[in-house]
């Protein structure tokens, strides 16, 4: 059989194979390691080596590290304990339990982590704030209820706005593992004759054991690198985590201490999930091994079931709708003490120069906020567009190159940025690119660093999206393509590309929500001059005009919620053929 | 029904037993028994009820209405609903699916019911080993479900199913997800397991051939009814139905409608018998085994003219299947047989039909 010599285009292909894999261990080296390594070797030189010292072993140490770490892992440990034993509880009555309205509360279950965590935050603010650091109180305080310090300022709010806001990560994850156990496992306990609890604790947690242990180190690394929660609720008492200390080392020129911050931080978050990662793969992965699948088996809550719904639904409620009314009812309140009472629209389109907010004009008449709009929906877009195509090429170039040592690596560098929070990414990225590069000026305060640094940083989610997506299209179906003679590039256009649009278009619609309403990343990267929404925002609420800050977090709520409508209207006017 | 009053009570009885889910009826008017120790296979096409049954037996679900009793004691019914438990029913049940619990290993999903059980160590470890050996799979030990192929994860659901030694064993197809060697392979290794346990064993499957070869009793489904319980060599020669008819036996019988004219009976113009044998009937269906059926012409017998469509050697014979119109007919040829499909073939009746239906179905007894 002489099959090559039939098709010319064949050796083109080959080549273009051969060519594609080094390019991109060039492009992932340069935005993920290079970073890295120079924020690493940043802090080797003598200032760096000081600001070790300073940082580690120093009277300044207490308040530089050891008192944010503290709070840091309290923090994580809290998170993570609240969101497992909240999203566990949740996904258990969704996908095990016969609770009624369980897609009401699936539905409002995975809501709050749509919303930004900073939002979470700023209505916690709206309604506990006290008068403690002077500036309008908050809504019970003005209703005449004390609100006491540990309430409104430090561990205890930051603790309870995270878990609001990632207990839904670990929903997610919990209920799609529970539900992937087989209605024949339990029922196999049953036949053993297994009591319930016996089945649940003896099979079920068993089984989903990896969900949980996911789950538990995804929201300890969320809570550990979040920054505007803390910022928000814990500056104003001097409460620092390792991710606001960093910020603020970093924002007072004390460079070398906020890059050996980030370092310290990166290695907090990732010993965890590497050491959780360790604990799932290996062995003990077991993937379930089922024939009929789908099925889950029930189990009857008796007299339990509305006690339950009540209670599961007033969770979902405060934490998903409450704090997006709240932001809605503060925008609207000239005094942020009276939520309920003189609506105004004047935050949002007042002329500016009278009494109220100092006398700034409203939302859509600032001009410094209709450029943040633009800035924040151009990078949105672009860095969509950058991180899905490097992700799907990424991941093709994983995929057909399956058990090779560059798959491998390029795979491994691929999901490097999942253990780097984002604020120490930001300052790997100021390490690397704050100061002119031989003759490449200094791209400090650029839309386009911010672009890099936003792709490097989604890569992991990007090259998960393009395999899934590649997942489902087999090999056999290129390489059918390719018998008749199409070349590389057009295979892709004709057959790889229109297969995997849908999934391509959800992945670029993921990062897009993620980066309109990042603010840990873009707080360090951006200058004040060119900033994105979510930093006015933050600007906003830390001068105390909570108004505003409220206004444009709902701004980017509206934003989030209209690309997610997009993204699931195009799923389905996309791929004709999967209609049904 | 056999209960004489002295006789021990049947190891399995199922009266009147109903399954409604909505307004679909899954199971209607179900009437079995056997006696301990018994084979019984309950077979038919998918969506038969076949499973439904099953899982009432193994107590995962509620009868509508009906009972069922084991060795006497009832253990489900339509007033009652589950009265034992599925672990009370002194019951074990193989899943299609295996479902082995994929966080233990094989001794630890052996031993689990065993523990559940109450078992005491020492024991429930002698237990453990006992079952591996007899299945042949003690290098296995302690490995997980997902490290070991699909049929040693059988022969693991089996051994599982075995150990807290169950006086009733409920297969439900365990043999459908294994390629055909290993199919053939464990059929026999089922029947020795049910010899050696001594357990009364219920065998739900879509396969008639596990049906023959496997049972004392057959209990063929359709539409959630039962066409016909009986041994399998009963259900094979006096097939009550042409649904059981057609169901069972290797190769498929064949079904001819035939018309009475005058004193013969007719397929379209060809007299394949005499009337006398439709009873009153004037249309009635004649059974012809593939062995009635031979390849090429013969003297004073009636024959069909079809066109080829396939020919299978089997045993130094060659199945020859052949369309007469929309009509399938499979003849038997001695030796080795071919020709191209669409070529004309002559298909000669040797024998009288082995049985006669009517119109709708049903015997007509002679």
């Amino acid at each position: 059989m002489t099959l090559s010599t039939s098709f010319p285009s064949s050796g083109r292909f080959v080549r273009s194979r051969h060519a594609m894999p080094a390019i991109l261990l060039a492009v992932v080296a340069l935005l993920v390691v290079a970073p890295l390594l120079r924020i690493l070797w940043a802090t080797l030189t003598p200032e760096g080596l000081d600001a070790w010292v300073a940082v580690l072993a120093s009277p300044l140490s207490q308040n530089l590290w050891w008192r944010p770490l503290v709070d840091t892992l309290l923090l994580g440990l809290g998170v993570c304990l609240g969101c497992l034993l909240l999203g566990g509880f949740l996904a258990w009555l969704v996908v095990l339990t016969d609770l009624p309205g369980r897609n009401l509360i699936g539905t409002l279950s995975s809501l709050p982590f749509m919303i930004p965590s900073f939002a979470g935050a700023l209505a916690w603010g709206t309604l506990f704030r006290n008068d403690r650091l002077g500036g309008a109180p908050g809504y019970f305080q003005a209703q005449g209820i004390a609100i006491p310090d540990w309430l409104a300022w430090g561990l205890v709010p930051t603790l309870i706005v995270l878990v609001a806001h990632y207990f839904s990560l670990a929903y997610t994850i919990i209920a799609a593992a529970l539900s992937s156990v087989g209605a024949d496992l339990v029922e196999a306990g049953q036949m053993a004759g297994a009591r319930r609890s016996r089945i649940l604790f003896g099979i079920v947690l068993p089984v989903v054991t990896p969900a949980l242990v996911a789950g538990a180190s995804l929201t300890f690394a969320g809570a550990v690198s979040n920054f505007a929660a803390p910022a928000l609720l814990g500056l104003p008492v001097r409460m620092h985590t390792l991710s606001t200390r960093l910020f603020g080392m970093i924002d007072t020129g004390q460079t070398e201490r906020g890059f050996v911050l980030a370092l310290l931080l990166i290695g907090v978050s990732a010993t965890l999930l590497f050491f959780s990662d360790r604990l799932v793969s290996g062995r003990k992965a077991f993937t379930t091994v089922t024939g009929k699948g789908g099925r889950t088996k029930r189990f009857p809550l008796g007299i339990w079931r509305w006690p339950l719904f009540a209670l599961a639904a007033a969770i979902g409620v405060m934490t998903s709708i409450v704090p997006v009314l709240v932001l809605a009812a503060s925008s609207l309140a000239p005094q942020s003490g009276a939520l309920f009472s003189n609506w105004t629209l004047y935050f949002w389109i007042g002329e500016g120069g009278g009494e109220i907010a100092q006398g700034q004009a409203g939302l859509f008449r600032n001009p410094v906020l209709i450029d943040a709009l633009w800035t924040t929906l151009r990078l949105g877009v672009v860095v969509a567009m950058t991180t899905m195509v490097l992700g799907l090429a990424l991941a093709y170039t994983i995929v057909r190159n399956k058990g090779t040592l560059l798959a491998n690596a390029l795979s491994q560098l691929a999901f490097l940025p999942l253990l780097v929070p984002s604020i120490a990414f930001a300052a790997a990225y100021i390490a690397l690119f704050g100061a002119p590069i031989g003759p490449l000026p200094s791209l400090y305060g650029t839309f386009a660093l911010l672009v890099l640094a936003a792709t490097a940083h989604n890569l992991p989610y990007a090259v998960q999206a393009g395999r899934s997506v590649l997942g489902q299209i087999s090999t056999d179906i290129e390489e059918s393509a390719r018998l008749t003679g199409a070349g590389f590039l057009r295979c892709m256009a004709v057959i790889i590309v229109p297969l995997a649009i849908r999934g391509l278009l959800a992945g670029a619609i993921l990062v897009f929500v993620k980066m309109v309403r990042d603010l840990s990343l873009v707080v360090l990267l951006f200058t004040a001059t060119s900033p994105v929404l979510s930093m006015v925002a933050y600007r906003y609420a830390s001068e105390g005009f909570m108004q505003f800050a409220n206004a444009i977090t709902l701004l980017i709520l509206a934003i989030c919620l209209v690309a997610s409508f997009l993204a699931h209207v195009l799923q389905h006017r996309v791929q004709k053929w999967k209609q049904s | 029904m056999t209960t004489h009053a002295a006789a021990a009570p049947d190891a399995i009885q199922i009266r009147q037993l109903v399954k409604r889910f909505g307004d679909f009826t899954a199971v209607r008017n179900v009437d079995i028994s056997v006696p301990a120790g018994s084979f019984l296979v309950l077979v038919g096409p998918s969506g038969c009820g076949k499973s439904t049954l099953l899982r009432m037996l193994a107590g995962l679900e509620a009868p509508t209405s009906g009972s069922i009793a084991f060795g006497g004691r009832t253990i489900s019914s339509g007033e009652g609903g589950v009265i034992a438990d599925a672990g009370a029913r002194d019951a074990g049940l193989v899943f299609q699916s295996y479902a082995l619990w994929p966080h233990m290993t094989v001794a630890g999903n052996i031993a689990w019911p065993l523990k559940v059980a109450r078992w005491p160590k020492e024991k429930r470890e002698q237990r453990i080993d006992e079952v591996l050996a007899f299945l042949g799979i003690g290098a296995l030990r302690e490995r997980y479900p997902a490290e070991i192929s699909g049929g040693q994860q059988q022969r693991v659901a089996i051994a599982r199913t075995i150990a807290p030694k169950p006086s009733i064993l409920l297969f439900d197809e365990p043999l459908s997800n294994l390629d055909a060697k290993l199919r053939i392979e464990m059929r026999s290794e089922l029947m020795r397991i049910h010899r050696a346990t001594g357990a009364t064993s219920v065998y739900v499957t879509h396969d008639q051939v596990e049906a023959m070869t496997m049972a004392t009793h057959v209990a063929v489904l359709n539409n959630g009814r039962v066409e016909q319980f009986g041994s399998p060599i009963d259900l094979l020669r006096h097939p009550r139905t042409t649904f059981v008819a057609s169901f069972l036996g290797t190769p498929p019988a064949n079904l001819l409608p035939v018309k009475r004219n005058a004193d013969m009976l007719t397929f379209g113009d060809v007299p394949l018998a005499p009337a006398g044998i439709a009873g009153a009937q004037t249309e009635v269906q004649l059974l012809y085994r593939a062995q009635d059926i031979a390849v090429g012409a013969l003297n004073g017998k009636p024959k069909l003219v079809a066109k080829f469509a396939e020919a299978a050697p089997i045993a130094g014979q060659t199945m020859v299947t052949a369309m007469v119109g929309d009509l399938r007919i499979t003849a038997m040829a001695d030796g080795y047989f071919t020709a191209s499909p669409g070529e004309t073939v002559d298909l000669t009746f040797i024998r009288t039909p082995d049985a006669v239906f009517t119109a709708a179905g049903e015997r007509i007894d002679q």
